[in-house]
């Protein structure tokens, strides 16, 4: 079985690469909401091939779908984290908007 | 349609003044991005949610709903504990307690899934999360990352409830696109590139959406995308 091995390996290795280039562009992107890209995306494909390599080793059907469920409910969870945490910085921007204007228009 | 979706007016990001130079000089392009015009896709029809058959009764549509949170639950325990029958002592009031609380706390909504939409729904979102995920990775790691963000409106025609969450969370894991609020009758979504056709693009996701949930007019199934969407 040193095929699926090796496709396991490969697929956990690709998996790995994209939690990376996410990781990476959390930290390069300029500002929130184009960091939340990276996080929701990428990261989503990366546990997506972690799973699928985790799968293709499992030992029983039960643990595929458990491995399906994990992915299916974390990739859930992250877009439902990027709008909110996307709705946040909106109205955060626009309260400091609001403030600068009061603080330019004093006299 | 123009006047509908507004692209790039309110760029409400981060202050520029905390950005780096190079991205402050980008995210002030993003006011005014080129691109094409967006006044030629055209709607499609959606029709409204078909009325509630008048024979089933109040009850009896609570205890359906009843009956599917616990058939959900019960699989969920069947699954992480492999049915062991030891486990079933917890198990039990868990899956009890679990379908009540799911009951109780998801609003009643109706909606239906057609099952052959549904088939190509996946199998074209696969495909659009790994483009999304490699397109979102390829600008993160090039040299000079290849950005061009901003925000549009897009005006929501599909139904109140599942569609919309569903609409809105797929828009997140599309190529460029994230779905920053529901706000009124539009979503307002944040794009990696404006010099992308993000209308025509969230108009073919409305599509398979509106698709996925039966709710576009029966002769319009076998066709593809209207117009440019695709």
């Amino acid at each position: 079985m040193i095929l699926i091995d090796s496709l396991a390996a490969l697929a956990i290795l690709a998996g790995a690469g994209f939690f990376m280039a996410g990781t990476i562009g959390l930290l390069r992107f300029p500002d929130t909401f184009c960091r939340l890209h990276a996080l929701t995306k990428a990261d989503g494909l990366g546990l997506a091939l972690i799973c699928l390599g985790a799968a293709l080793l499992a030992g029983s059907a039960g643990e595929i779908v458990r491995l399906v469920l994990i992915w299916l409910f974390v990739v859930l969870s992250a877009a439902t984290c990027a709008h909110l945490v996307a709705r946040h910085a909106r109205a955060d921007a626009a309260a400091a908007r609001n403030t600068a204007v009061t603080k330019e228009t004093r006299p | 349609m123009n006047a509908m979706y507004r692209k790039g007016h309110d760029h409400a990001g981060t202050t520029t003044a905390q950005l780096p130079v190079r991205a402050r000089e980008r995210s002030l392009r993003a006011f005014d991005p080129p691109g094409p015009d967006h006044g030629t896709t055209p709607a499609f029809p959606i029709r409204p949610f078909l009325p509630r058959s008048p024979r089933e009764s109040a009850l009896r549509r609570r205890l359906r709903r009843l009956a599917w949170a616990l058939a959900v639950t019960t699989g969920l325990w069947l699954v992480l504990t492999e049915a062991g029958p030891d486990s079933l002592a917890f198990g039990i009031p868990a899956i009890a307690l679990a379908g009540v609380l799911a009951f109780a706390t998801t609003p009643a909504t109706r909606w239906r899934i057609a099952p052959l939409a549904a088939l190509r729904f996946a199998g074209w979102f696969a495909l659009q999360s790994v483009l999304g995920a490699s397109d979102v990775a390829r600008r993160a790691l090039a040299l000079r990352m290849d950005l061009a963000p901003g925000f549009c409106d897009y005006p929501l025609r599909l139904p109140q409830g599942a569609p919309r969450v569903f609409f809105a969370n797929a828009i997140s894991l599309l190529p460029g696109t994230l779905s920053a609020e529901l706000e009124g009758g539009s979503v307002i979504v944040h794009s990696l590139d404006l010099r992308r056709d993000t209308h025509a693009e969230l108009a073919g996701l409305e599509w398979r959406v509106a698709a996925l949930f039966d709710l576009l007019p029966r002769a319009d199934h076998a066709g593809s995308p209207a117009g440019g969407a695709a």
